[in-house]
């Protein structure tokens, strides 16, 4: 089996959360991922984010740095701290080292850059949720 | 390691194997062989994304393209966290046995963050100065230029007008008071530098809520009282308003009239003329000007000098070391009234030339026709050249000076500053223009040298800025600073009149735009559309591309030279890219020797080879030790399946293996490379070079000819369907190929690299420069350092990367021991021509 075929299969397995309170990239998003079939929700901010987890088991999370409230760190140690499995990827406008590695030190599977090319993101996400089903064969973080 | 440290490791040992089971079940080992593999294609994914974004931000710091302080910020961060990756999955490769790394890391992203984060101290101080007060200790809050002009005063026998400076913490006030800065912001991150339209929307935006915000009240009061100051010793006097800014005159960033100057300013003006300055650091020369040549807007810190106007009779430039390229003289252009003409080319000036030793000779001078009796004569001449050694002296660099002489006759410096470095490269005309019917203009003044060629674009205003295309000649009357923009897209610019002391000259010379000026009827003669080649060297304009002109060499300049964001990147890369660690077998290939983050991910590339080859020998586990590969060349090779590389009836109870029976697509294109033509055999070597290699040979350790193994090394391949690495030791060379053929662009490339030899350093070299030569003829990107090179190409399409691979396939073995005929220069030359010739003919008949 190639990687390709795994990775695609690995995202249709998955629920996706996109935490972002950008709309115009939220929509074009959701366009993309549900044409490929792919289960996603949406929300404004950490603390819609943390409630949407609690209620349903959310395999990739795709968060945006800078929101309103809570910051993308703090909301990404929340995350993981809790549900130690889930791979995170971190979408950011405002690049900086200082962001990035505490952004990975805290866990999080990738560090992105917007603008980022959907195509580019998506191949992510399938990196990541392959990353997700591992953790929950494996059952380790 | 201290005591301590040993004790607790040896510890950690001790607990390890004694509750490790001693030998893990063959599930078990499975497992973890597909952990590790796992990680280490993760680890080739983050190796080949931080390779690529640093060979981005090597390219940005040679090519002199716009950088921006988010290119190089976005760029350290990929670097930074792919790196971060790399270490993290060899340590998960290797059970955290190369935590050592993490210490050099943190240190390194540190330094990084430090210089990416490097700001200006906010400016504390007097609001505003008298020019009295001022010298150069004062730069900071005047700007470099007030801080020198009232230096220059305070030089005995020089003389500059009264006046006074606003300060950095009074324009700081000013724009802090009105919240300007996060305003200014919000539409600079909104604006498509590359739109010219776009462009001068959004400045004249930021220019109107500068002009409207209101001047703080305490500032206001003593701008008022500092000007009635200067009104009580000359009542009724007027003032210039001029721009001084911090790091404007850097040496190598002229700023040249990019700033306005309001002249002739009363009280009832003078607030509206501070604002109108502030303003101008936004007009859209000043911003493309700054993109052009690195600097952030909110670096430059606006300054203001307010100077009595002297009523000048005749002013002009004075350049104590002449920009025609002669170091025994220099230059004066003047022109009647004040010195605005000069500058902004719109009059015609007058040019001396006088020896610079004292009593300072006049050489040569060329008055302007309207001219009826000279503007300077002798005696004002050699008092200006001894004022311009004088201050040349002083200030120990050659100088670019503004000056005045009033009714009276007393000489006024108005601006002493270095000359920029663009400046003193001025051309000097060589070859005479060829007398032929291409010949559409001939005369003027140069410049900037070289030639250019393109469509000819006349501008008149800024609505014909808009439609100037890319690559056009920019034909213009007056050489404006308001053209500024357009020198970046130009091949070249033509003005009817203007000198070489105008500030569209000396932009030119920044940014090594070939420029002739003063060449009359210029916009008559020349007209849209028409394609012309412009001879700035030698003065002269040709209908069509006239390549004798073209080719002849000409200096590029690189804009970015010596501006604040090009040293950023210059310091930042120093912690990212040098490569420290380039030999595996030297001691010194140790975590703890990583000075640069390329050394680290250098070192980790090469422990995660080694650590999948070590995972077979350490568990014995028998899907991944290695089989024999087949061969007809007298080498040993080896290969190892990292999973999927073998085709699914290979007998794995087998210990050797055939071609046919390999998956792995990359392999068998370098295998097609090694056998597609038949090697002649190791070149025969003259008795001196087997002297000198046989001596060599004694010198270094494992490469005894009589030791037999140091030639028959195993060399081992590491094979997944898509991904192939060979470590190879041939003879007395050491050549490394990885190739990762993904689906994913980042998943695709090739890396080689070689290194060594057995002959004499002189011969290994010429050896790494005929492999770069054939290289590089196959669109490889090369990086050489002594006699070792890496090779890169990468995001190819696989059918691409395949024809490369045989490339390398072909140069591993035909390169063998060449080193040892490469004693002739020149060498390499004939066997680059054959290398070329049989590779080309090798995969044009695949």
């Amino acid at each position: 089996m190639s990687d390709q075929t795994l990775q695609l299969e690995a995202v249709l397995k998955i629920h996706l959360l996109l935490v972002d309170d950008e709309s115009e990239f939220k929509e074009v998003m959701q366009r993309h991922l549900s044409r490929m079939g792919i289960r996603l929700s949406v929300s404004e901010c950490c603390l819609d984010a943390l409630e949407l987890l609690e209620a349903q088991p959310i395999d990739v999370v795709i968060m945006d740095m800078n929101m309103p409230g809570m910051d993308g760190i703090q909301c990404l140690r929340k995350v993981k701290e809790r549900w130690p499995r889930t791979e995170v990827i971190i979408l950011t406008g405002h690049a900086s080292v200082k962001s990035g590695i505490e952004g990975m030190e805290s866990g999080a599977f990738d560090y992105c850059l917007k603008p980022i090319d959907i195509q580019e993101l998506i191949e992510k996400i399938e990196l990541a949720a392959q990353k997700a089903l591992i953790n929950q064969e494996d059952d380790i973080p | 390691m201290t005591l301590l440290d040993r004790l607790l490791t040896l510890l950690r040992r001790l607990r390890r194997s004694a509750t490790a089971p001693p030998s893990p079940g063959p599930e078990e080992l499975h497992r973890q062989f597909i952990a590790r593999s796992r990680s280490f294609r993760d680890l080739l994914t983050a190796n080949a994304n931080t390779l690529a974004a640093m060979a981005e931000l090597e390219t940005a710091l040679r090519d002199g393209r716009t950088l921006s302080m988010t290119f190089i910020r976005a760029r350290c961060t990929l670097v930074t966290v792919n790196v971060f990756k790399i270490i993290h999955h060899l340590n998960r490769m290797a059970d955290g046995r190369y935590s050592e790394l993490e210490r050099a890391f943190s240190r390194l992203h540190r330094q990084i963050e430090t210089i990416l984060d490097g700001r200006r101290k906010p400016a504390t101080g007097a609001l505003i100065l008298d020019l009295r007060q001022v010298g150069r200790a004062q730069a900071d809050l005047t700007g470099e230029k007030m801080a020198n002009l009232g230096e220059a005063g305070s030089i005995e026998g020089i003389r500059v007008p009264p006046g006074f400076v606003l300060t950095t913490a009074a324009t700081g006030l000013f724009f802090q008071r009105n919240q300007l800065y996060p305003r200014i912001n919000h539409i600079i991150q909104q604006m498509d530098i590359a739109d010219l339209e776009d462009l001068h929307g959004k400045s004249g935006a930021i220019q109107e809520l500068i002009r409207a915000a209101p001047m703080p009240p305490e500032l206001e009061t003593l701008l008022l009282d500092h000007f009635d100051r200067l009104a009580e010793a000359r009542p009724g006097c007027r003032v210039a308003v001029r721009s001084s800014a911090l790091g404007e005159d850097l040496g190598q960033a002229s700023f040249a009239g990019l700033y306005h100057t309001e002249l002739d300013v009363g009280r009832d003006t003078l607030l509206d003329a501070c604002k109108a300055v502030l303003a101008s650091k936004y007009t859209p020369r000043a911003i493309s000007y700054r993109l052009a040549k690195g600097f952030r807007h909110e670096e430059i810190e606006m300054c203001i000098g307010v100077l009595t106007m002297v009523e000048a009779t005749v002013s002009g430039i004075c350049y104590t070391r002449s920009i025609g390229g002669r170091n025994d003289t220099l230059d004066l252009f003047c022109a009647p009234g004040t010195a605005k003409g000069i500058v902004d080319g719109t009059r015609a000036t007058g040019h001396l030339l006088l020896e610079r030793a004292p009593p300072h000779r006049i050489v040569r001078r060329l008055e302007a026709e309207e001219a009826i009796a000279p503007w300077l004569i002798d005696a004002e001449a050699t008092t200006l050249a001894e004022t311009g050694m004088r201050l040349e002296h002083h200030f120990g660099a050659p100088q670019d000076i503004e000056w005045s002489i009033d009714r009276d006759g007393r000489l006024y410096v108005l601006q002493s500053r270095p000359i920029t470095a663009a400046a003193l490269h001025a051309p000097v005309a060589a070859h005479p223009p060829p007398a032929d019917d291409r010949l559409v203009l001939h005369g003027g003044v140069t410049g900037c040298g070289g030639a250019g060629c393109g469509a000819v674009c006349v501008v008149h205003g800024p609505e014909d800025m808009l439609r100037f295309p890319r690559r056009a000649v920019l034909v213009v009357r007056h050489p404006l600073p308001e053209w500024a923009p357009l020198l970046k897209r130009a091949a070249a610019l033509v003005a009817e009149t203007g000198s070489e002391a105008g500030h569209l000259a000396t932009l030119s010379r920044e940014f090594g735009l070939p420029a002739l000026l003063a060449l009359d009827r210029a916009t008559e003669l020349l007209a849209d559309g028409d394609m012309v080649t412009v001879d700035a060297t030698n003065r002269a304009v040709y209908r069509g591309r006239v390549e004798e002109a073209l080719r002849r060499p000409v200096e590029r300049t690189n804009p970015m030279d010596g501006s604040p964001l090009q040293r950023t990147l210059i310091e930042v890369l120093q912690l990212i890219s040098p490569l420290n660690l380039t030999d595996p077998a030297s001691p010194d290939f140790q975590a703890g020797r990583c000075r640069t983050l390329h050394d680290i991910t250098r070192f980790c590339h090469e422990k995660s080879v080694i650590e999948m080859f070590e995972f077979g020998r350490r568990f014995r586990f028998a899907k991944g030790t290695a089989k024999r590969l087949r061969d007809t060349l007298p080498i040993e090779w080896w290969v190892v399946d990292l999973g999927g590389a073998f085709v699914p009836h290979y007998d794995l109870s087998r210990t050797d293996i055939d071609i046919a029976d390999i998956a792995c697509r990359p392999l068998q294109a370098i295998w097609a490379g090694m056998h597609g033509v038949p090697w002649e055999g190791p070149p025969v070597a003259g008795l001196r070079t087997m002297v000198a290699f046989l001596f060599h040979s004694a010198l270094r350790d494992g490469l005894d000819p009589a030791r037999t193994s140091a030639l028959r090394e195993k060399n081992y391949f590491l094979l997944s369907q898509k991904y192939c690495n060979l470590s190879a030791r041939l003879g007395y060379h050491y050549a490394m190929i990885e190739a990762m053929l993904g689906d994913r662009p980042g998943d695709r490339y090739i890396t080689f690299r070689f290194k060594g030899g057995a002959a004499g350093e002189s011969q290994r070299v010429r050896r790494i420069e005929l492999l770069a030569a054939v290289l590089d003829h196959f669109g490889y990107r090369i990086d050489r350092l002594g006699d070792a090179l890496t090779a890169r190409v990468e995001r190819e399409s696989e059918q691409v990367l395949l024809d490369r691979l045989k490339v390398l396939g072909y140069l591993v073995i035909h390169t063998r021991q060449l080193d040892l005929v490469m004693a002739e220069a020149g060498a390499e030359r004939s066997y680059r021509d054959t290398f070329i010739q049989e590779i080309e003919d090798m995969l044009n008949h695949e």
